[in-house]
């Protein structure tokens, strides 16, 4: 088994028009899988496919080896899923929770729940409406971790909570997945969380995936190039051009976002009569934000 | 599985259910008040005839208690997981027809609390009075028919509540537009069509219904505490 998640042309639409095309997505067993996108491009959507509660119109999804949505019960067995909103009953406590949620679980873990719940400091008599939403996040997370899953399922998990609980949280997932060597799934819009722990990173944007590879060429591999006297249509180029922005000011002078760049690429430039003025790395938000910038339309100011 | 969804149910239903309870315990004691002893053999037949008449008054409200009953327990037990989308049932490990079934049998099992009720109130109702002679009381038998009617209102409402709010919503007005057009049908051809009772396909259906034999003839059938 080589890919934990594994979508091909998926299509789904919805009623309102909004559609997922030919998607395709694929999650390496053991990763750290970050899934960014901006609000409305599809990311819930996906993982509720993938999680079989809504069914794809076309294409094929398998999950931890087995077909969606066939074999979904000896998949859920083993998928530790938290939703992006609160999906647990408001008038039961902690404990009853936790004791409902086991009863579904044959590999539920009771001791590690129980130091899980001590550790994220929940009280077992504490009803769940009154929880505040960075306890609402630990149970979750202590729901979907205790039954020792194969695959972690996380959709925005920390949004709205504040930095210590966030912390506690991704700890928790990251002391899980270090000493089991579980799969992660983690959508979120935290730029910088995502970036300090996923090693593969997917970009979803309009219901489409317009990029999928590891995180370190993800982060290595956008760059922003200050280029002079660069030609119109240049040919032969090495790397992918994502946009060319002309700089402010008088001169010829042109900024390209690209993706696929290396130091030996220098060269390139001497060969069309340009010159490399400067090499700037992104960080992941930047290069985010030019990937989508560039997987969309062209606005004023481009070429 | 089925304890913990047990519980669910009862913490959900729990408030909705106790002034049902009450209710099932005394009702069958509000239906025998008044009734004293007996003297001679007129009194007698006087007293047998005043109790059974007396007894009728209440006769309505078993059917529309067991019909309350089942409908709340059915729909409090998808009240959460339509609020909370399904997100979370259909994040666990259940097949769906199995999940509907374990919610199905705790509110099943729920049932029983206010049927329960009714039977120890028809007990207590039935040993507080002095029948007169030819009389008996039947409390295992008006508890049955409760229960009975009782599940097939609550089968009914879970089939509804399962379905989403457009549907139910879909499914009770298409009965509605049937009862009032067809009603409406037969105030206006009356004047015009002889015997128009005859061909009435609404009074027909819910003849098939309710007449014994029907499926709701539980609810219309004889609910006497009370007989000879």
């Amino acid at each position: 088994m080589n890919n934990a998640i594994e979508l091909t042309d998926v299509c789904w639409s919805a009623d309102k028009g909004f559609e997922l095309r030919d998607l395709t997505l694929r999650v390496p067993t053991g990763s750290i899988y970050g899934f960014l996108g901006p609000n409305g491009s599809g990311k819930t959507t996906t993982i509720r496919i993938f999680m079989g509660m809504i069914e794809a119109d076309r294409g094929d999804v398998r999950v931890l080896d087995r077909p969606v949505p066939a074999d979904m019960t000896s998949i859920l067995a083993r998928v530790g899923y938290v939703p992006e909103r609160p999906h647990i009953y408001p008038a039961l406590t902690v404990g009853e929770q936790i004791r409902y949620h086991s009863s579904f679980f044959r590999l539920w873990d009771r001791g590690w729940a129980e130091e899980l719940r001590k550790r994220l400091d929940l009280d077992p008599g504490q009803k769940i409406a009154r929880l505040s939403k960075g306890e609402t996040g630990k149970l979750l997370l202590l729901l979907a971790l205790a039954q020792r899953p194969a695959l972690l399922v996380l959709d925005e998990p920390t949004e709205g909570l504040d930095p210590v609980v966030r912390r506690d949280v991704l700890a928790a997932a990251l002391d899980y997945v270090s000493d089991t060597g579980a799969t992660v799934f983690i959508s979120s819009h935290l730029m910088h969380e995502l970036e300090r722990i996923c090693d593969w990173v997917g970009v979803m944007d309009h219901g489409q995936v317009v990029a999928e590879l590891p995180m370190q060429l993800f982060k290595n591999g956008i760059k922003r190039l200050r280029v002079a006297d660069a030609p119109d249509a240049p040919k032969g180029i090495p790397f992918t051009v994502l946009s060319r922005l002309h700089e402010n000011g008088a001169g010829s002078g042109e900024t390209w976002i690209v993706r696929g760049w290396e130091p030996s690429m220098r060269h390139y430039f001497d060969s069309v009569g340009a010159t490399l003025r400067d090499v700037i790395d992104l960080d992941l938000e930047e290069s985010f934000v030019e990937l989508l910038r560039s997987s969309r339309p062209p606005t004023s100011g481009s070429r | 599985m089925v304890q913990p969804m047990l519980l669910v149910h009862w913490k959900q239903a729990r408030l909705l259910l106790i002034p049902f309870i009450v209710a099932g315990f005394g009702l069958p004691l509000l239906a025998v008040q008044g009734f004293g002893g007996v003297g001679d053999d007129r009194a007698v037949s006087m007293e047998a005839y005043r109790f059974l008449t007396s007894y009728q008054v209440w006769l309505p409200y078993f059917p529309m208690l067991a019909g309350a009953v089942g409908g709340v327990l059915a729909l409090t037990s998808w009240n959460w997981d339509h609020q909370l989308g399904h997100v979370y049932a259909l994040s666990l490990p259940v097949a769906r027809w199995e999940y509907a079934m374990l919610k199905m049998g705790a509110g099943a099992a729920l049932v029983l609390v206010p049927v329960a009720a009714l039977w120890v109130g028809a007990h207590v109702a039935s040993a507080s009075v002095a029948l007169p002679e030819g009389i008996r009381a039947y409390p295992n038998q008006l508890a049955f028919r409760f229960f009975a009617a009782t599940m097939i209102s609550y089968a009914l409402f879970f089939a509804m509540a399962a379905g989403t709010i457009r549907t139910t919503v879909w499914i009770v007005s298409t009965v509605m537009a049937l009862v009032i057009g067809g009603n409406l049908l037969v105030v206006v051809l009356e004047p015009y069509v002889p015997a128009l009772d005859d061909v009435n396909v609404v009074q027909t259906v819910l003849g098939w219904l309710l007449r014994a034999g029907g499926p709701f003839a539980v609810f219309t059938g004889n609910w006497a505490l009370i007989d000879v």
